[in-house]
């Protein structure tokens, strides 16, 4: 189509809204046949071809099957297989169907939305209800949900299916980025500025493919988003507040106190006895430091508290603060018997904890308000810097009458999230297909999987981002049917040019698998694995440094798939960090794969691969045979026996073979 | 382009160090030396919790004048953190004196710093945007006051690589009772390549993670497992498959850094005369001392970027004198005072100071008014950091703050211009030093930072 042939039909698609300024839609109108923002075209397919085969034909000879029912069952369930036999189609099936196929797609998903179970920034405290997402995220797969319906329940659960619980657990995708909790004098315009943000870019990123983050300060540079659009955005999340919401009725409430109560209970005559210890210390303390206050401070302590001014008050609550100790100024002072009885008594407080009853169901998820501030278009993105009041709306390149949204607080998000699942929108399916895509083949068809904007790449091939975009869409936003389509394309069954690499996830769980240890249960809070002495004191802290990593009581729990591992924004595990696992603070689309030999260092040296390659040599009694045929589904070469046999005819060890196995190539990169 | 002669390229120069070789998503980078660079490595002695600069080298007579006296209504209600603005003026205990041929002034605290002014550029007038700690050593670090950004020094050994192949690029030692409140994200390479992340470096036998095999397991049994692994990776690596022989060479790098890294660490080496030079015959200075010597150590092996943090952990070792400035400043300044005189001292003598940028700062600074009756909240409108070394022109002092100390006035310095200035004494263009993610052009000074220009020799 010529573009002033499209100009023309814009002109006429616009109705006289007049809340649509002739000067902003000047600015966006000749962008609208960019070709992220036209709607898909489908080709024709022939019959009795594949249609991937058909748009897409694959340059190289087929892989071998074995390897390549290695490299799809790696991809499929981020697990090695356990045996090579068997039809490709009919494992495919069984693959697809496993809860695993949930767990690996789980895993990538939560890449995108940013997913962590900490709030980050300093205290990085544990919201003990956001793992209700992960779980969410790890069933919807599983059940092939349809995406328009996982993306209605993300954006807008609460207001689309209002008292349903899963949907409102959906909406934990909202908040699932960090968040800074601090105490203080706060700035609470800024605070909420920076939820907005975050709750923008992750909705344009994750469903729009688009980066709206560079218009929060100015016009887009290099795409047809003002900043007007950004902000008219904001004002969707205007109304919308975060919030934990029960789950359970009122009986259920009081019996989680009444649990609760009882744990305090256990744990009070500990925290007397200790107490008791600490009492003559806090008071010799308090003695102590009363002669160095100023001499105007000791003095208002003086004046009876309830006839302090509030001048005083001021500086009684300064004093006050001067006169307590921190926990180490407390511990300096006990002597030794006293310390190591206090140290024992605390260490009997962590035992009883590790038995803290949980607490009464709640999802992690937002509310909408009945009244919604005003959102401005903030300068340069200073929220001290307010300029015109926007009402909500959707981006003008692609909604010409900014999508007619109503002025009620409640339902912005839903018909934001409903506009976005209309079939003939020009970014959502492309956007999830293309992610599916770059899921199984290691490179998108955009290759910048959250910008098909400008600046991202252009599509490598068009035709077949556009039939498998419509193809989604007629089948219901199915996306098992197009994994399926890409899995059994000849393209996706040919050898690699370049072997991709597992991901940091994958590279743990094989190696549970492979020597034996994987727990597999699924779902709940999420676990904490053991981390190095190192890692230990990196975690930040001003209280007392025992007991910030308390290790499961049920040891088999250390052992669980990666993706039910406390994702602690601040204290990355080595072994995941090292083999670039995100940093969970903005969407990933794409891991990177960075070659280091701080990875070489923590594969052969850590506690972790110690005990691994232990297992492993004890699960494969020593025979080489069933070292290749766990690690690899495999049996060795003869150039391999020969290297075996040279190895330990050296003196060398199963468990030291154990761990030469887990560090090849072809065990952590795909066939 | 063909990015697999690219890749080898990038392979054969070994560009990023640490056994770390560069994918094909890597090159995105431009090329980013575009101006000479003055300096070849730096070391960021960051002092955790902000020290107040009214009472260590920008001294105001006012606050003596008008000592116990609310500010004066024109400057406003000047808040920190946890007081309103409305305490009283708190002169500084400290009397202040000027020194070498450029006559600086440096308060008491500092008699060993004192001796060096002449060799610093000191720059009173930064400030920054958030008055909480962890926003705020984000802010310094990364350019935001946000986590999630590449810190400087993840930008610096991304854009220059490393010297090095032996030791990381970047190495980080913060406080043995703790880490500063940023934590973590104050080293994180972010989004870029997880090569680019600070390491932590700690004094001792195994000063980095994972380097000494376990117990048991003899430097020669390690190497024939590491030989098992080399020999089994040949099989299946074609020659130009760039990515998988750059695995085997990241193996003989960390076999090699087995040894290097406890060399590098190793201070029983170095003379009598350079120990005692950095304090570490006395307990209170032996702590930063060493860390400031290893410093020194890193950076003549080729080390691109150390960072030193005093304080953490407890907030008794923090400069963070909310009360008892007296004492909490006598404590902190006692344990760096020496080391890091002794550090510039030496790496002058050793004719390193020419290629070595030294950096000293905080998130913040510290207020005029009073918190506690003896103590300062915190203070994001003016405060003082300084440079030393690689491109440097030291013995001056640029940029004030108002009579009290409050705010910078007159030429004001944003974080931006501190990152700015860095980079290009390392030789980089803050614009060209760019990473493409989620869309956008990501660099350390977002929309540009202005380069302080009088700080160049």
């Amino acid at each position: 189509m010529k573009p002033f042939l499209v100009l023309i039909l814009c002109f006429s698609l616009l109705p006289a809204a007049p809340r649509v300024d002739p000067k902003e839609e000047a600015l966006v109108a000749k962008r609208r046949n960019y070709w992220a923002f036209r709607a898909p075209e489908r080709v024709a397919i022939p019959a009795g071809v594949h249609p991937i085969d058909h748009l897409e034909p694959a340059k190289r000879p087929l892989l071998e099957k074995r390897s390549l029912l290695r490299r799809l069952t790696l991809d499929l369930t981020g697990l090695p297989p356990t045996s090579l036999e068997g039809n490709y189609e009919q494992v495919l099936d069984k693959l697809m169907a496993s809860p695993r196929y949930g767990e690996r797609w789980g895993q990538k998903w939560l890449d995108v939305v940013r997913y962590a179970d900490t709030n980050g920034f300093e205290l990085d405290a544990e919201r003990p209800h956001a793992w209700r997402y992960r779980d969410y995220v790890i069933r919807s797969f599983n059940a092939n949900k349809p995406y328009n319906q996982f993306l209605r329940e993300q954006l807008a659960g609460d207001e689309l299916f209002p008292g349903n619980a899963e949907s409102l657990i959906a909406t934990g995708f909202l908040r699932a980025g960090p968040r800074h909790v601090v105490g203080g004098n706060q700035d609470e315009e800024q605070n909420r500025q920076e939820d907005l943000i975050d709750m923008t870019h992750a909705i344009s990123a994750t469903f729009m493919g688009m980066t709206m983050n560079c218009a929060r300060c100015h016009n887009h540079k290099f795409d047809p988003i003002l900043q007007a659009d950004y902000y008219r955005l904001q004002a969707i999340l205007a109304s919308t507040e975060f919030r934990e919401v029960q789950l359970v009725d009122g009986d259920a409430m009081l019996s989680a106190d009444a649990r609760q109560a009882k744990h305090e209970a256990l744990l009070k005559p500990l925290k007397d006895q200790i107490k008791e210890i600490e009492k003559p210390f806090r008071e010799q303390f308090r003695a102590e430091k009363l002669p160095t206050l100023e001499p105007q401070f000791r003095d208002v302590l003086k004046i009876d508290k309830e006839k302090r001014t509030e001048e005083q008050k001021r500086m009684a609550k300064e004093a006050e603060r001067q006169l307590s100790p921190t926990w180490d100024e407390v511990v300096a002072l006990i002597p030794p018997d006293l310390k190591a009885k206090r140290a024992a008594l605390r260490q009997k407080m962590h035992v009883i904890d590790l038995d803290e009853p949980d607490p009464a169901e709640h999802a992690y998820s937002v509310f909408t308000v009945d009244k919604a501030q005003p959102t401005h278009v903030l300068k340069v993105g200073d929220p001290r810097l307010k300029q015109q009041v926007v009402e909500a709306g959707l981006p003008l390149v692609l909604a010409p009458d900014l999508g007619d949204l109503s002025l009620d607080p409640h339902g912005r998000r839903a018909a934001l999230a409903n506009w976005l699942v209309n079939p003939s929108h020009p970014l959502t399916a492309r956007v999830m297909v293309n992610r599916i895509w770059q899921f199984r083949m290691g490179k998108g068809i955009v290759s910048t999987m959250n910008d098909f904007g400008a600046l991202g790449a252009r599509p490598s091939n068009l035709k077949l981002l556009d039939w498998l975009a419509t193809e989604f869409v007629q089948s219901g936003w199915d996306i098992k049917h197009i994994d399926r389509l890409i899995l059994t394309s000849k393209a996706y069954q040919q050898q690699a040019v370049q072997r991709r690499r597992m991901d940091a996830d994958t590279i743990r769980d094989s190696i549970l698998a492979v020597s034996g240890m994987l727990n597999l249960k699924m779902y709940g809070k999420p676990v904490k694995t053991p981390i190095e002495p190192e890692i230990y004191d990196i975690i930040f802290t001003e209280g007392e440094p025992d007991n910030l990593w308390p290790l499961p009581k049920d040891r088999s729990e250390m052992y669980r798939r990666t993706v039910y591992v406390l994702n602690r924004r601040t204290i990355r595990l080595p072994l995941l960090m090292n083999f670039d696992q995100p940093d969970t603070m903005s969407s990933c689309p794409e891991r990177p794969t960075s070659v280091h030999a701080l990875q070489g260092l923590t594969m052969l040296n850590s506690d972790f691969m110690q005990e691994q390659a232990k297992a492993f040599a004890a699960r494969a009694k020593g025979s080489v045979d069933q070292f290749y045929q766990l690690a690899l589904g495999r049996l060795p070469s003869a150039q391999e026996r020969g290297q075996a046999k040279d190895f330990f005819s050296k003196g060398g060890t199963a468990e030291d073979f154990a761990l030469a196995m887990f560090n090849r190539n072809d065990f952590i990169y795909l066939p | 382009m063909t990015s697999f002669t690219s890749r080898r390229n990038v392979l054969r120069t070994a560009a990023n160090g640490f056994g770390a070789i560069a994918a094909e998503w890597l090159l995105q980078r431009e090329a980013t030396a575009a101006i000479a660079p003055k300096a070849k490595s730096v070391i960021f002695l960051f002092m955790v919790g902000a020290p107040s600069s009214m009472d260590l080298f920008d001294p105001k007579p006012a606050l003596k004048k008008y000592e116990g006296q609310p500010l004066p209504a024109s400057f406003g209600k000047v808040g920190g953190q946890f007081t309103d603005g409305s305490n009283p003026l708190l002169a500084s205990p400290w009397e202040f004196k000027r020194y070498g041929k450029s006559g600086l002034p440096v308060s008491g605290l500092m008699p060993h710093l004192a001796e060096c002014v002449d060799d610093i550029c000191f720059v009173k007038s930064f400030y920054t945007e958030s008055v909480v700690h962890a926003p705020a050593m984000y802010q310094v670090h990364t350019g935001r006051i946000l986590m999630g950004y590449p810190s400087m020094g993840s930008w610096v050994t991304y854009g220059l690589g490393s010297a090095t192949d032996n030791l990381p690029a970047y190495v980080v030692m913060p406080q043995p009772e703790g880490t500063p409140e940023g934590g973590t994200p104050c080293w994180n390479s972010a989004f870029l390549p997880a090569v680019n992340q600070g390491t932590l470096l700690r004094p001792g036998p195994s000063p980095i993670l994972h380097l000494r095999p376990p117990a048991g397991v003899s430097a020669e049994r390690q190497r024939r497992t590491i030989d098992l692994i080399q020999q089994m990776n040949k099989i299946d690596t074609a020659p130009e498959d760039n990515e998988m022989s750059a695995r085997i060479a990241s193996y003989e790098l960390a076999f090699k850094m087995q040894s290097a890294a406890p060399e590098a660490v190793d201070l029983t080496k170095e003379p009598e005369h350079i120990r005692k030079m950095y304090g570490l015959d006395e307990k209170r200075t032996q702590d930063f001392g060493t860390r400031c010597l290893l410093a020194r150590r890193m950076v003549e092996r080729g080390v691109r970027f150390v960072q030193i943090y005093s304080g953490g952990g407890p907030v008794s070792m923090q400069w963070d004198a909310h009360s008892h400035l007296k004492a909490n400043h006598e404590k902190m300044c006692g344990l760096t005072d020496q080391p890091v005189a002794a550090l510039l001292k030496d790496l002058k003598q050793r004719g390193l100071l020419d290629t070595t940028l030294v950096i000293w700062g905080s998130e913040f600074g510290r207020l005029p008014t009073s918190e506690s009756g003896n103590g300062r909240d915190h203070n994001m409108h003016g405060y003082t950091m300084w440079f030393a070394g690689g491109g440097v022109k030291g013995g001056q002092s640029l940029g004030e703050t108002d009579e009290f100390g409050l705010r910078a006035v007159g030429e004001r310095y944003h974080m931006r211009d501190f990152h700015a200035t860095i980079l290009q004494l390392l030789g980089l263009d803050q614009h060209k030093l760019w990473y493409l993610h989620n869309g956008r052009h990501e660099k350390l000074t977002d929309f540009g930072g202005t380069p302080i220009a009088k700080v160049f020799s």
